[in-house]
């Protein structure tokens, strides 16, 4: 076993690191490094990818509630629409920043900004209604420059550029991989029609046959959202490359 | 029956010489009450007492010493210090802001503590603050700008300056509470451990001046013969004492915001807080002038045209507070001792110091004898 011992030092040594303290304090007094950002008068410069208030573009979106289903805070809450199509509502009280139903959403409906100093005035206005997802929120901006810092061989530096950051980025929404829902085993069918009530866009419908009830999946209407995937009673809808 | 004929003639035979302000001050002295007024203000025992380097220059001292330690120490950290109150002056009225603040913050006296005491030592402090000022030579030499000549003055100085801490125990006890007296018992400690040393410091510039008296302390350090080239050892031992009586880092022991909160006035709030934290600040003067007329000889410097005796004054001032200036930046260079660090420092290295500087002392008077 090493054993760890304090350091032992002479005199010598010690006056040295005493100077070595003192000039040290005496040139930053003098020269002094700085890296405070002076917050309303000036930002800090955030990535593109930096998780911050979130947007939401309801063309984009198809309803396949993925949002909510894996956010971890259940922030999320799909809201209907009076269109009958489902839209998330978000409440900041929960939320985690974590941007997971940013990266899942398939369609590229909602969409990061840099946007990290929204106030409240009470926890119930927290709770962000799809429409007033879709536009920025209205910031007063005071800032005359944005900082970065930078690191080179031995400290920490700040560099200061006159302008404004552009809050909300320009980064194209991912496309996704276009899935559709496919029956993997029609015998199987039971011809229930949940999956007819759960699709949104209207792409399921049911054929009487014999007395027995088949349903079809148009290719073309159909999202790939995955609802009837899930609540397929017998299990036998399959989400397949378009 | 007063002589007021008498008292005004001993003010004008001892008045302060300002020769720039002189057509100023003839027609002031010759009406009837202001006359009064002005002879007396310009009294040099009141002069020196009240207004430099005394009780105003003190006041303004802790206006902007705090300021001064708190803009340098974050230099030193790369931050920016107080800022947002008056920004164009980089902030330097933000302890008048504190100062507000502390006036409308309620006082809470908590039912443990002994109510008398615990108002009264605050403000009993600045007794023996200021009763050393009382002897404090801020002139040159063969012109001493001193309220009371006595033979007894450095004696009685260090008496006075021994008298502090006995407040801070007394304020520690008054609080009755657990954080306060742990911070009461630590200042117990490091008060032995400093007083010697610095005793025996103050015996060996007695020894070396060949007189205790602050006149003749400035009179034997005249031209370049400053205490701290006729005796660095002692200077350097008597600036460390200073550091650890004024309980600053790496001597923050008492004090320790981390370990005690603040130790000894941990119970203090509003304006008897404000009074409980400027009280370091009037220890930190009080020494620095010490050691100003000490080892940096006083008042001495190039004579600034025109200002006779206030050109003494402004030396003596600017000499105090680059003291005090390297004393408050100590913050940010080292970190805290732990109590048993501090003792052995006090008990060991600073009283083989502060022998050996009193060794030096004997010899270098044996050789000018």
């Amino acid at each position: 076993m090493k054993k760890v011992a304090t350091p032992e030092y002479d005199i010598k040594d010690k006056l040295k690191y005493h100077v070595s303290a003192l000039s040290t304090a005496a040139k930053e007094v003098v020269l002094p490094l700085n890296i405070t950002t002076h917050y309303p008068r000036e930002r800090k410069k955030m990535p593109d990818c930096f998780r911050g208030y979130i947007l939401f573009d309801p063309e984009r979106c198809i309803s396949c509630f993925e949002c909510s289903f894996v956010c971890p805070a259940n922030a999320i809450w799909m809201k209907e629409a009076p269109s009958g199509r489902y839209y998330p509502t978000l409440d900041y009280g929960k939320c985690i920043f974590c941007h997971f139903c940013v990266d899942t959403c398939p369609g590229g409906a909602l969409k990061q900004t840099k946007i990290h100093d929204v106030a409240y005035k009470d926890m119930d206005e927290m709770f962000t209604l799809t429409e007033e997802m879709i536009e920025p929120p209205e910031i007063i901006r005071e800032d005359e420059g944005y900082v970065e810092y930078e690191i080179d061989k031995e400290d920490l530096s700040l560099k200061r550029t006159k302008g404004i950051d552009k809050l909300i980025v320009d980064v194209a929404p991912s496309q996704g991989v276009p899935m559709v829902s496919l029956c993997v085993e029609p015998e199987s069918c039971l011809g229930c029609g949940i999956c007819e009530g759960m699709c949104e866009s209207g792409a399921v419908s049911s054929l009487k046959e014999d007395g027995m009830v088949r349903m079809k999946i148009d290719v073309d209407k159909c999202t790939g959202c995955g609802l009837c995937v899930k609540e397929c009673s017998m299990q036998i809808l399959r989400l397949v490359r378009k | 029956m007063i002589d007021i004929n008498a008292i005004i003639s001993t003010m004008m035979n001892n008045q302060v010489n300002i020769p720039l302000l002189q057509p100023l001050i003839e027609p002031l002295l010759g009406m009837p009450v202001i006359g009064y007024l002005i002879a007396f203000i310009l009294w040099k025992p009141f002069f020196v007492l009240i207004l430099i380097p005394g009780f105003a220059t003190m006041g303004i001292m802790l206006l902007i010493l705090p300021w001064i330690e708190r803009k340098m120490v974050a230099r030193m950290q790369w931050r920016v210090g107080p800022r947002e109150i008056s920004p164009r002056t980089r902030g330097i009225v933000q302890l008048l802001a504190d100062t507000l603040r502390f006036l409308f913050q309620e006082v809470i006296i908590h039912k443990d503590a002994h109510k008398l005491y615990f108002l009264q030592f605050p403000f009993l402090y600045f007794i023996p603050v200021l009763l050393p000022l009382l002897f404090i030579n801020a002139g040159t030499a063969g012109n001493p700008l001193v309220p009371i000549q006595t033979d007894y003055a450095l004696q009685i100085m260090v008496a006075l300056i021994s008298l502090m801490p006995v407040f801070i125990l007394g304020v520690g006890w008054a609080s009755n509470n657990r954080f306060a007296f742990i911070g009461t018992v630590r200042e117990a400690f490091l008060y032995f451990a400093y007083e010697i040393p610095f005793i025996v410091i103050v015996l060996a510039m007695i020894v070396l001046y060949g007189t205790s008296n602050t006149v003749g302390v400035v009179n034997a350090q005249s031209g370049v013969w400053w205490g701290i080239i006729q005796n660095p050892l002692a200077a350097l031992t008597f600036f460390i004492a200073m550091v650890m009586a004024t309980a600053r880092l790496p001597f923050e022991i008492p004090e320790a915001d981390q370990e005690v909160s603040f130790g000894p006035f941990v119970e203090y709030s509003g304006i008897a807080f404000g009074l409980a934290y400027v009280m370091g600040y009037e220890k930190m003067y009080v020494l620095s002038a010490m050691m100003t007329m000490l080892f940096l000889g006083g008042g001495s410097g190039p004579e600034i045209l025109g200002l006779g005796d206030l050109s003494c004054g402004i030396w003596f001032v600017l000499k105090t507070l680059i003291v005090l200036v390297i004393m408050v930046n100590l913050r940010g260079v080292y970190p805290r001792y732990r109590l048993d660090q501090g003792l052995r420092i006090g008990w060991g290295a600073m009283l083989i110091l502060a022998l050996v500087a009193l060794g030096w002392s004997i010899v270098v008077m044996g050789v000018r004898l």
